[in-house]
Order: C-alpha cells, then sequence, then structure tokens
C-alpha cells in the first residue's frame, strides 16, 4: 500500500508528459509541398517575409520557404523519436493532441457547386451555403460534410474527392432520373477585404478542380 | 520535490464538480453521435465506399472483428455509442461504462478521419479521463447503488480534476502557440476573425457585414490570441483559487481579482460566439463540459443550494 502513491505519482506524472510533448506545436498535417503552393499559404510566407525583411533578415521569399521546409522536417522527426514511446498510448487511449485549429485564415476557400446535366443542359442544383441551390443541403451541410468538403478543395485530397464524387453520382442517379451527367467543382476566390466589402468591390473568383462523371455508365 | 508532488497527488475533495464533467461528456457523446444518426449520415460518413459510404474509411481492430464498415456494424455501433453516453451521464458502471463508451466513439468518430475535427479528440481525451477518475462516486446510479442516496462526499484525489483542467488548459495554449499566421499575430493587423468568418466552410450565414464593425473583430482576434497564448496563466489562477487558505503574493493577487473567472468569462463569450456565428460541430459543448472542473466542489454545492 505504501508504493501505491509513488506510482499513481509516476502514471500521473507521466500521463501529463505524454500530453504535453504531443501537444506542443507541430506543422503535421501541413508537410505537404503542393499544400505550400495554394496561396493562401504563399501569402502567408509573403508576409514572413516581409517581417524577416523589416528587422534586418534579407531573405528573398523562396528562400523563406525553402527554410521554413527544411526546418520543419528536421523538427517533425525529431518529434517522431520523441513521441514514439508514447504512441501506444495515444492510439489506444485517445489522448491525442492535435489542437491545430484555424491557425490561419483561408484566403482563398472554395465554395463546392454541384451541377447535373440534363437533355444537354447544366443544372445547379447545390451551392455550399446557398438558400437557392439546396439537393441534400440537410446531408452536405453538416458539421462532419464540411470538415470533409472543405479538405477536398486542396490539391492533395484528389482520391477522397474522386471517391466523394462517386458518392454523389449515386445519389444523383437516385433523386434525378433523367440526369446524363453531374459536375462537382469549387468556385475559388479571395475572401474580400473589409474595404472592398464596404466599397462593393469584391474580387471574381473561377471554378477549379471540376469532376464530371458520366451517369450513363454508372447505371 | 518528488515528495512534494506525491502528496500532492495523495490529497482528496469532495467528487461533485468531476461527476459534473462526467455527465456533460456523457451527454457530450450523446450530441455527438446522435448528431451524426439525426442527420442521415452514418452510412455516408462511417461506412466504407465498398459498401455505399462516401469515403475509403479505417476501420479499428473492433469494427473489423464485428464485420467491418457495413451498414449494419456502423448504425449498431453509432446507436450502441448513444446509449453508452447516456450510461455514462447516469453514473451507471463506473470506469467500465467510462471505457466502452470510449472504443464506442472511436469506433465510429476515428473510422474517418476527414469528417471530423479536433472535438473528436477533445471528446475522447474527456472519456480516457472518465476512465482515470473515479467520476461515478456521487450524483449517479452507481451512487444510489451504494448508499441508496444520489449524492455522497466520499473523498476523491484532486489529481482527477486537475487532470481535466490541464487538458483544458494544454488544447487552449497548444491551438494559441501554432496561430503563427501574420493574420493572428501582434505586428499584423489581428484580422484572422474577420477572414475566418468568411470561409463558407465554417460560418453559419453570410458574415461579410463585419466589414461594417471591422475594429470589433479586430479586438476579438487580439484577445483569443492573448487568451490561448497565456492559458497557462489560467491553470495557475485555478490552483491559486483551490488553495486560496495559503499565503502569498501572488496567490492573493489572482484570487482577489478573480483571474479564474475572468478566464472563464471569456472562453463563455468566446464559446457562445463560436456556437452563434459558425458550424465546426460540437466543439463548445464538449469545451464547455471541461469547465465544469474549474468550478471547486464547495462552489457547486453553494451553487445548488441557491434558490
Amino acid at each position: 500500500m505504501k508504493a501505491w502513491p509513488h506510482v499513481r505519482a509516476a502514471l500521473l506524472a507521466a500521463h501529463l508528459l505524454a500530453i504535453v510533448l504531443m501537444a506542443l506545436p507541430s506543422p503535421q498535417g501541413g508537410m505537404n509541398r503542393s499544400a505550400w503552393k495554394d496561396p493562401t499559404v504563399q501569402g502567408e510566407l509573403a508576409a514572413w517575409t516581409l517581417r524577416l525583411n523589416a528587422v534586418g533578415i534579407g531573405m528573398q521569399q523562396p528562400e523563406v520557404e525553402e527554410l521554413a521546409w527544411n526546418l520543419a522536417n528536421a523538427y517533425e522527426d525529431g518529434r517522431g523519436v520523441v513521441l514514439a514511446p508514447f504512441m501506444p498510448y495515444y492510439r489506444y487511449c485517445g489522448t491525442w493532441q492535435s489542437w491545430r485549429m484555424f491557425v490561419a485564415p483561408h484566403r482563398f476557400p472554395g465554395r463546392l457547386t454541384i451541377d447535373v446535366m440534363e437533355r444537354g443542359e447544366w443544372r445547379t442544383i447545390y451551392v455550399a451555403r446557398s438558400a437557392d441551390h439546396t439537393w441534400r443541403a440537410t446531408q452536405l451541410d453538416h458539421d462532419r460534410m464540411r470538415a470533409a468538403i472543405f479538405r477536398y478543395g486542396w490539391r492533395h485530397y484528389r482520391r477522397s474527392y474522386g471517391t466523394f464524387g462517386s458518392w454523389v453520382a449515386a445519389r444523383v442517379i437516385e433523386d434525378f432520373p433523367d440526369a446524363e451527367r453531374v459536375r462537382l467543382r469549387f468556385y475559388k476566390y479571395r475572401t474580400a477585404s473589409p474595404e472592398e466589402v464596404r466599397t462593393h468591390t469584391e474580387p471574381e473568383g473561377e471554378y477549379t478542380g471540376a469532376l464530371i462523371l458520366d451517369l450513363k455508365e454508372l447505371r | 520535490m518528488w515528495a512534494r508532488w506525491v502528496a500532492f497527488c495523495s490529497r482528496t475533495e469532495a467528487g461533485t464538480s468531476i461527476a459534473v464533467f462526467r455527465i456533460a461528456m456523457g451527454l457530450c457523446v450523446m450530441l455527438t453521435v446522435g448528431w451524426v444518426i439525426a442527420a442521415d449520415l452514418v452510412d455516408v460518413i462511417w461506412v466504407d465506399a465498398a459498401y455505399g459510404g462516401m469515403s475509403v474509411v479505417h476501420p479499428s481492430w473492433w469494427v473489423a472483428q464485428l464485420g467491418g464498415p457495413t451498414p449494419a456494424v456502423m448504425r449498431g455501433l453509432a446507436w450502441a455509442g448513444v446509449g453508452a453516453g447516456a450510461l455514462l451521464a447516469l453514473g451507471l458502471g463506473g470506469r467500465l461504462t467510462a471505457l466502452v463508451t470510449l472504443v464506442l466513439v472511436q469506433c465510429t468518430v476515428d473510422i474517418n478521419g476527414e469528417a471530423g475535427g479536433s472535438y473528436d479528440e477533445l471528446l475522447q481525451n474527456g472519456l480516457w479521463l472518465c476512465v482515470l477518475g473515479p467520476t461515478t462516486t456521487t450524483l449517479s446510479l452507481d451512487c444510489w447503488l451504494r448508499t441508496r442516496r444520489f449524492t455522497s462526499d466520499a473523498p476523491v484525489g484532486v489529481w482527477a480534476r486537475y487532470l481535466i483542467v490541464i487538458q483544458l488548459v494544454v488544447m487552449y495554449g497548444s491551438t494559441g502557440l501554432q496561430k503563427l499566421s501574420s493574420y493572428w499575430t501582434p505586428g499584423g493587423d489581428f484580422s484572422a476573425l474577420y477572414y475566418i468568418l468568411q470561409q463558407p466552410s465554417w460560418h453559419r450565414f453570410d458574415m461579410r457585414w463585419l466589414a461594417y464593425v471591422f475594429p470589433l473583430t479586430q479586438l476579438a482576434t487580439a484577445v483569443s490570441w492573448f487568451w490561448e497564448v497565456f492559458a497557462p496563466v489560467w491553470l495557475l489562477a485555478f490552483h491559486y483559487s483551490a488553495t486560496a487558505d495559503q499565503p502569498g503574493r501572488a496567490r492573493a493577487f489572482f484570487v482577489r481579482w478573480h483571474v479564474r473567472e475572468v478566464y472563464a468569462l471569456i472562453g463563455l463569450v468566446f464559446h457562445g460566439s463560436l456556437l452563434v456565428l459558425m458550424d465546426v460541430g460540437p466543439f463548445s459543448p464538449i469545451s464547455l463540459a471541461f469547465y465544469a472542473a474549474l468550478v471547486h466542489p464547495w462552489e457547486w454545492r453553494t451553487l445548488a443550494r441557491r434558490p
């Protein structure tokens, strides 16, 4: 019985060490070179280049990007070694500490749009957050679907986006018997600054990531 | 140092605060899993694409043993999760119920990492703390079965409540330290919240009107960032308020200026705003469940006695 207080104190200390180490800042999840080419990330790198230049560190943006990439990789390698002994504790006891929440605003978000082709004409059936195009909105607007669709807007989730497209196609076949094709795409735009909103000069966007599925083949 | 740590871990108090936390966690499980069932999404996000789902999912060992991520298995697990959450809230089955609930939650929400968020991790962390701590000592059916009363003054280790508060502070502090964007940090224009609220992925309705109150969003950004980065101060304030009878100038200062309460008030405003303006799932309810541990057991009794 005399040993128990010491054992308990040691276990509690181990728990605290495990969660604090795991919670230390990490770029994990963002370590994808194609994601770094997104204008939102490039904008961040440009802002940090300006900051570094302002304090006398003369570096160009590509140099800052390369330095950040190398530092982040080295840090992640070291972090992996330190966390390795605790991995079973995180996995089986649900003690992951991944708190990278809204680390930066996405200045170039994508708004999912779904169209169906009927008798040779495209018709919009769903636009994210639209009051007019609301096909299956109770499902597609759910917070878990928002999380998934947000990810599909990034290039490195292309495979998942394709699987999602097949699911959408199957639902379109159920709901629109005459539909010939379905098209998914993201309207990608730069979010307007306060000045642009106030002066009604909001920037135009463009459609990206078009995924067109022939429903005749799927029927 | 070690002797002091062992002595601290051996201190006890009434189990009211961790019991309230356990009840809140049970309700959060019901909300988190039940909300997916209510939206008719189990077959969509938790079932594998091979059986009609929208993703290639990653089933746990338990799911594989039950027959894989098929509609029947995943629906069964989802309803079992809701039931386990109810038992946890009622306080029947002690740590075993918390463990079963944790496994069921992992079987469901972890199966598709793309259709979830940090709230899933926070929920699992909270459930694990219900496994570690004796949360059914009071305000539970376990207590009633043991004493024929729903409440009890039986002592529990204070460490259980500290673990909950530390988890909350670790979450806020960690997310704050990772907000390195020029939109968040001092030296920038504190426009992060304005721009985040423009993202269609998360807002509940069109937020362009914020352009007309932009300085308010800048203030909110700055307050959020400092509040999160300096969250460890909250832990200190909590500890000082729990040991207010002990000497020390810093302790007296923190208690006199209600630092713990001020931090909690900012948190309540933060999560209230989040609930109204953004759809980020059950993140706010789950976070607020942890706030139950910030309230001392004697304060819960005072609150309960108020008409």
